[in-house]
């Protein structure tokens, strides 16, 4: 048994493919692309894979990990240029090697986005305002129930610039197996500081990170 | 742009990857070469629709013209209909996202009677009139349906421009050249629909004129346009040449049928009297093994399912069953493939065919005895021996299985209360089979499973001249069963008698059910197959307020001479068979299957000569 990862992309009309159906999506992919997959021994014997963090519907990605075993050594070039060529629209394999880190390594995530809105200046100044809060509450979903949480802690603004009616941010936010912070808990916790009407568009993960803010392989 | 509307909204609605489209497989083209689009429309949502095995045939087979381009379209959920509507978002086709306004045709399937509204609705959001009489005189926008539901496609006249009968791999190629040659010349909608009719196998209705009897009973048909006076269906001759995909669209959401579903045979040789497709899917053709081997192999590979089905009306019938099983069973083990087989006839459910089929599933048998006595069943044309039954349980139950599911039908010609009775009769008797079994499953007791469909009679049938049970005698009949039944180890599901009644009623139809439909529509009556959409209370008013009786269509006995709805409509079995086949009913007298002897149906006139050798 090999074992594999691969960083994709998940873009365009597939960011509306949700992380359930990406499952199956990929084990066909894997199937159409005749690769030797490893199949689980066991009595539902079924392949191995594996997706290091969940990507929210209608986010796109160009830093998906997702962890599968083949039975044979196949060239990483060849095993993503024939996942490529089977892949549904807007999904490319951009690279595959054999994993340098276990899953639990993986610590935050980056995320791009764009807020848009009629009167970007003022929205751009409340955005400033809410960041230099100590404290940014907000409801989130925990095993435990609805909690309220601080998130401004864990926010690290990466960079923001503002254009034509919108404002492109770049934040990091916490990820991995144990604490995960998606950015609609900053959209929230804008939505309810500010009067001024926005909209979020362009979601993308653009990086997964570990603790000291290198890549994640 | 439309998409960017599309998606400002997408992510407020349950699974959106089905209004966007992007699936493996889809067909995208550059629309400055294409001639002739097609909107492939399926009366239904995209779980439902996406299921279709003649839909995905047309579709690539459309496609296969470099310069016809033909996408899908499915009915919207609640949801996202809602959306659409308050954002002026048209109903649009899945792969180019254009409005399917703009398209040369956009063709319905017609599968089943309830998804009549929706075509209303679909058009209707789609921003054409649902009228023929109040679209454009230009030639764009051509309403057209196909499927096993236009054998009588009356009740649809007045919101299509034409109907194609019988199978469409070829038809609907001649249909669009027909159109590609006239669009250049200019034509307008009706020089198209008049030189359209001619083609075999179209049926424009506005080129026909009903009249009725001062008693509601048709008079007589004529034709206008020259039209023709009968419309013939279409047949291919050479199944096991016609053109199969090599390809499915696959999607990311989970459908109902996801799987690669390869055609064995197309029509049936058993002549069960109350069954449509038994009949207009005549004549009885095969794929040879070989080629159903190589088409399974070939969709696996290419779409990466991991399941793949053996379609048919009655696959078992197969003459060549055996080996193909054998073949396929080495394949889909090699290949990590499930293979499942529905449609298994009990007469024909042999111990060699149990031991192929436990190693490819482990879940319940399901049979269709459809009638629990042995008059019925012979009245019905069912050609199965309450000895095959049980002898079918046996080898079941001694092979491992502890469960049975078995279909009947309820209110069908000459039925009694006996008959119904026979019902828990004959469960009880299987499971006393079960129990004296040595060699029964350990540790386990049995359980059998009732499904019980009520009787809709069907044009084109032998039965099409009977009338429906009223709906006191269904739900007496229902009760009767219920309290019939062993409960602890029998369970027992039925239909909703008024879904079986409006059933009955657009099936045997004729044109003045289309105002019913179209007010019920108004009325807010859409998803009727849809048990929390079916809103019976809304059709019974339209029906009032048309002054239409239901039980006119579907609670009276039609005497052999008066003139059907669907008689101008040849779909090559004659009237005179479905009388014999009707009267021998009534007598309790069976007609053995078509490899048995040929029954004269008719369809023999068409193929010119056997239909076996």
């Amino acid at each position: 048994m090999i074992k594999l990862r691969a960083v994709f992309e998940k873009k365009d009309r597939a960011k509306y493919i949700s992380h359930l159906d990406l499952n199956r999506c990929m084990l066909r992919t894997f199937r159409r692309s005749g690769l030797p997959i490893w199949y689980t021994e066991g009595f539902h014997s079924h392949p191995y894979f594996s997706f290091a963090l969940a990507l929210s519907l209608g986010y796109e990605s160009s830093c998906e990990i997702l962890d599968f075993n083949l039975n044979e050594e196949i060239p990483f070039d060849e095993v993503r240029d024939r996942l490529n060529a089977v892949m549904p629209y807007g999904m490319k394999i951009i690279s595959v090697a054999e994993p340098k880190l276990k899953i639990t390594a993986i610590a935050k995530a980056e995320y791009s986005f764009s807020l848009k809105s009629d009167n970007i200046n003022a929205l751009v100044a409340d955005i400033e305002r809410l960041l230099n809060n100590d404290e940014i509450l907000v409801e989130k979903k925990t095993k435990k129930g609805i909690q309220s949480v601080n998130i401004r802690p864990f926010i690290e603004v990466i960079s923001g610039v503002a254009g034509a009616g919108a404002y492109n941010m770049m934040m990091r936010l916490p990820a991995g197996t144990q604490t995960n912070y998606n950015p609609a808990l900053f959209f929230t916790a804008l939505k309810n500081f500010t009067e001024i009407p926005f909209e979020v568009a362009d979601i993308k993960r653009t990086e997964i990170l570990c603790a000291d803010g290198k890549i994640f392989k | 742009m439309l998409r960017e509307k599309i998606e400002k909204h997408l992510l407020d609605v349950q699974k959106p990857s089905r209004y966007i489209g992007g699936e493996v497989g889809s067909i995208i083209k550059d629309k400055s070469k294409i001639d002739v689009r097609f909107a492939f429309c399926f009366p239904d949502t995209y779980d439902i629709g996406m299921s279709h095995l003649g839909m995905k045939i047309l579709y690539s087979l459309t496609n296969e013209r470099e310069n016809y381009w033909c996408e899908r379209c499915f009915a919207p959920s609640e949801d996202f209909e809602k959306i659409m509507r308050e954002n002026d978002i048209p109903l649009y086709a899945l792969e180019s996202l254009d409005p399917i306004k703009d398209f040369d045709f956009i063709g319905f399937t017609m599968q089943y009677e309830l998804s009549y509204t929706n075509v209303l609705n679909m058009l209707d959001l789609a921003g054409i009139p649902v009228f023929t009489r109040d679209r454009t005189e230009e030639l764009t926008q051509i309403v057209v349906a196909g499927g096993p539901c236009v054998c009588n496609p009356e009740p649809l006249a007045d919101f299509f421009d034409l109907f194609i009968l019988g199978e469409g791999e070829e038809v609907n190629l001649e249909l669009m050249d027909l159109y590609h040659k006239m669009k250049k010349q200019g034509a307008s909608r009706k020089d198209f629909l008049r030189e359209a009719c001619k083609i075999e196998g179209i049926y424009v209705p506005e080129f026909y004129k009903f009249s009725y009897k001062p008693d509601g009973t048709i008079e007589k048909v004529e034709t206008t346009n020259n039209a023709p006076e009968i419309v013939k269906k279409r047949i291919i001759k050479d199944f096991d040449k016609v053109y199969y995909p090599d390809n499915f669209v696959v999607p990311f959401t989970e459908i109902v049928h996801d799987r690669v579903s390869v055609e064995v045979l197309r029509g049936c040789l058993r002549g069960c009297r109350f069954c449509q497709a038994g009949f207009i899917y005549r004549p009885f053709r095969e794929k040879k093994s070989g080629t159903i081997v190589e088409q399974t192999k070939c969709l696996c590979e290419n779409t990466g399912y991991d399941e793949v089905s053996l379609a048919s009306l009655s696959t078992s019938d197969h003459s060549e069953i055996s080996p193909i099983l054998s073949e396929l069973i080495e394949y889909t083990a090699d290949e990590k493939i499930t293979l499942s087989l529905p449609s298994l006839r009990v007469d024909n459910f042999s111990e060699e065919l149990l031991e192929k089929i436990k190693k490819v599933r482990k879940s319940g048998l399901t049979f269709a005895p459809e009638a629990a006595t042995q008059r019925l069943r012979d009245a019905i044309n069912k050609n199965v021996s309450e000895e095959e039954i049980m002898n079918t349980c046996r080898i079941a139950f001694e092979g491992g299985y502890s469960s049975v599911k078995l279909y009947f039908m309820m209110g069908l010609p000459t039925e009694t209360d006996e008959d119904i009775i026979g019902i828990a009769e004959l469960s009880q008797r299987i499971i006393d089979l079960f129990y004296s079994l040595p060699n029964k499953p350990k540790g386990r007791g049995v359980q059998i499973s009732i499904s019980c469909a009520t009787f809709v009679p069907k044009p084109f049938t032998p039965f099409q001249f009977e009338a429906q049970d009223t709906r006191e005698m269904i739900e007496h009949k229902q009760k009767l069963l219920l309290d019939s039944v062993n409960r602890k180890r029998v369970k027992v599901s039925y239909h909703d008698a008024n879904v079986s009644i409006l059933e009955a009623v657009l099936a045997k139809g004729d044109r003045r059910l289309c105002n019913v439909i179209y007010t019920a529509w108004k009325k807010g009556c859409k998803f009727d197959s849809w048990g929390e959409y079916f809103q019976f209370e809304k059709w019974v008013e339209a029906f009032n307020e048309c002054n239409v009786d239901m039980s006119f269509y579907a609670n009276r006995k039609i005497p052999y001479d008066e003139i059907l709805a669907w008689e101008h409509l040849d779909y090559y079995i004659s009237k005179e068979f479905f009388v014999r086949e009707n009267r021998k009913a009534h007598e309790f007298t069976t007609t053995p299957h078509c490899r048995l002897k040929c029954s004269g149906c008719g369809v023999n006139k068409e193929i010119g000569g056997k239909c076996f050798d």
